[in-house]
C-alpha cells in the first residue's frame, strides 16, 4: 500500500493507495499514525479514494486511532470512501463513528 | 505454494444442481500476511477471469481475507512456520467455495461475542466471521472450527 502524508494547517491529510488489510497496509498505517500522535498530531483526514477494500483489522485500526485522536480532542474522518468501504463500515455497525465527506476542502475546514 | 488435487467436499444448502466441479485453487502457504495477500490476489485475478461482477468479487476478496487472516493468527498462532490451506472451487451454476484450512485447535463459534453491542463497536478485533457471514451465503465451520467453507452463489 502506498502511504502518503501531507500537512494543511493543522489537519493530516493522509492519502491511501491500495487494499487497507492486514499486513504491510495495516502495519504501515499504524507506524504512520502513530507517528503522528507523537508529534502532537490529532486532526486526520484520510483519504480512501483509492481504497478497494478495508479488512477487520484495518476498520479495527481506524476505530483504535479514532479514540485515541478523540481523546487529544481531535479526530479521524473520512474522505472519499469507496462504496464497498462504506458498505463494509456500516456492516460492522462503525459507520456512524466517523464523519465522512466528499470534498477535502469542506472536509478539511470541518476540524477548525 | 505447494499446489495439489482438490476434491469438492460438500454441497451448497441451495436447490440446483452441481454436477460440473472445477478446481481453481488448491494452494498451501505459510501462516504471514505476505502469503495471505498473495493468496487473495491470486483468486481476486481468478475471479476477473471468470467474469464474475465487481461486487460479488470484492465481497468474495474480503470474506477470503477475513478466513485467511483468522487461520494466521488464530489458527497458526502467527507462527510462520505453519501453513495454511486454501481451495477455491466453482460448480456449474458458476457458484463459488472457498475452503479455508490450519492446523489450530478450532475457534468456538458460540464464544464469539458481536462486534454490533455495546463497547464491541470500538474493539481493534473481533469483527472477521461476522463480516464473513454477513458477505457470503453459506458458511460451515468443520474440524472442530479449523475448518471454514464459505460458499458464494
Amino acid at each position: 500500500m502506498d502511504i502518503n502524508v501531507r500537512k494543511r494547517s493543522e489537519v493530516h491529510v493522509v492519502q491511501l493507495r491500495g487494499p487497507l488489510r492486514m499486513g504491510e497496509a495495516v502495519d504501515g498505517l499504524r507506524r504512520t499514525m502513530e507517528d503522528m500522535l507523537g508529534s502532537g498530531g490529532h486532526c486526520v483526514l484520510i483519504n480512501l479514494a483509492e481504497v478497494p477494500m478495508i479488512d477487520s483489522s484495518g476498520i479495527g485500526l481506524l476505530v483504535r486511532f479514532l479514540a485515541s485522536t478523540k481523546e487529544r480532542g481531535g479526530s479521524i474522518k473520512l474522505l472519499n470512501p469507496s462504496q464497498f468501504a462504506v458498505r463494509t463500515l456500516k456492516l460492522v455497525g462503525v459507520l456512524n463513528l466517523f464523519e465522512v465527506f466528499d470534498d477535502e476542502e469542506k472536509a478539511v475546514g470541518s476540524f477548525a | 505454494m505447494q499446489w495439489g488435487r482438490f476434491d469438492m467436499p460438500t454441497e451448497p444448502t441451495s436447490g440446483g444442481t452441481s454436477n460440473e466441479r472445477r478446481e481453481l485453487l488448491n494452494v498451501t502457504v505459510p501462516a504471514t500476511a505476505s502469503a495471505i495477500a498473495g493468496v487473495s490476489d491470486t483468486v481476486a485475478g481468478i475471479m476477473l477471469d471468470l467474469g464474475i461482477p465487481e461486487e460479488k468479487r470484492l465481497e468474495i476478496g474480503l470474506a477470503l481475507q477475513e478466513a485467511l487472516a483468522n487461520a494466521v493468527v488464530h489458527g497458526c498462532g502467527n507462527d510462520p512456520s505453519k501453513n495454511v490451506h486454501c481451495r477455491l472451487n466453482c460448480d456449474g451454476e458458476d457458484r463459488i467455495l472457498i475452503i479455508v484450512s490450519d492446523p489450530g485447535p478450532g475457534l468456538d463459534m458460540s464464544s464469539l461475542a458481536s462486534p454490533m453491542v455495546g463497547e464491541n463497536l470500538y474493539q481493534d478485533h473481533g469483527r472477521g466471521i461476522y463480516l464473513i457471514r454477513q458477505l457470503m451465503d453459506d458458511v460451515r465451520f468443520e474440524r472442530g472450527g479449523s475448518e471454514i467453507q464459505m460458499w458464494k452463489y
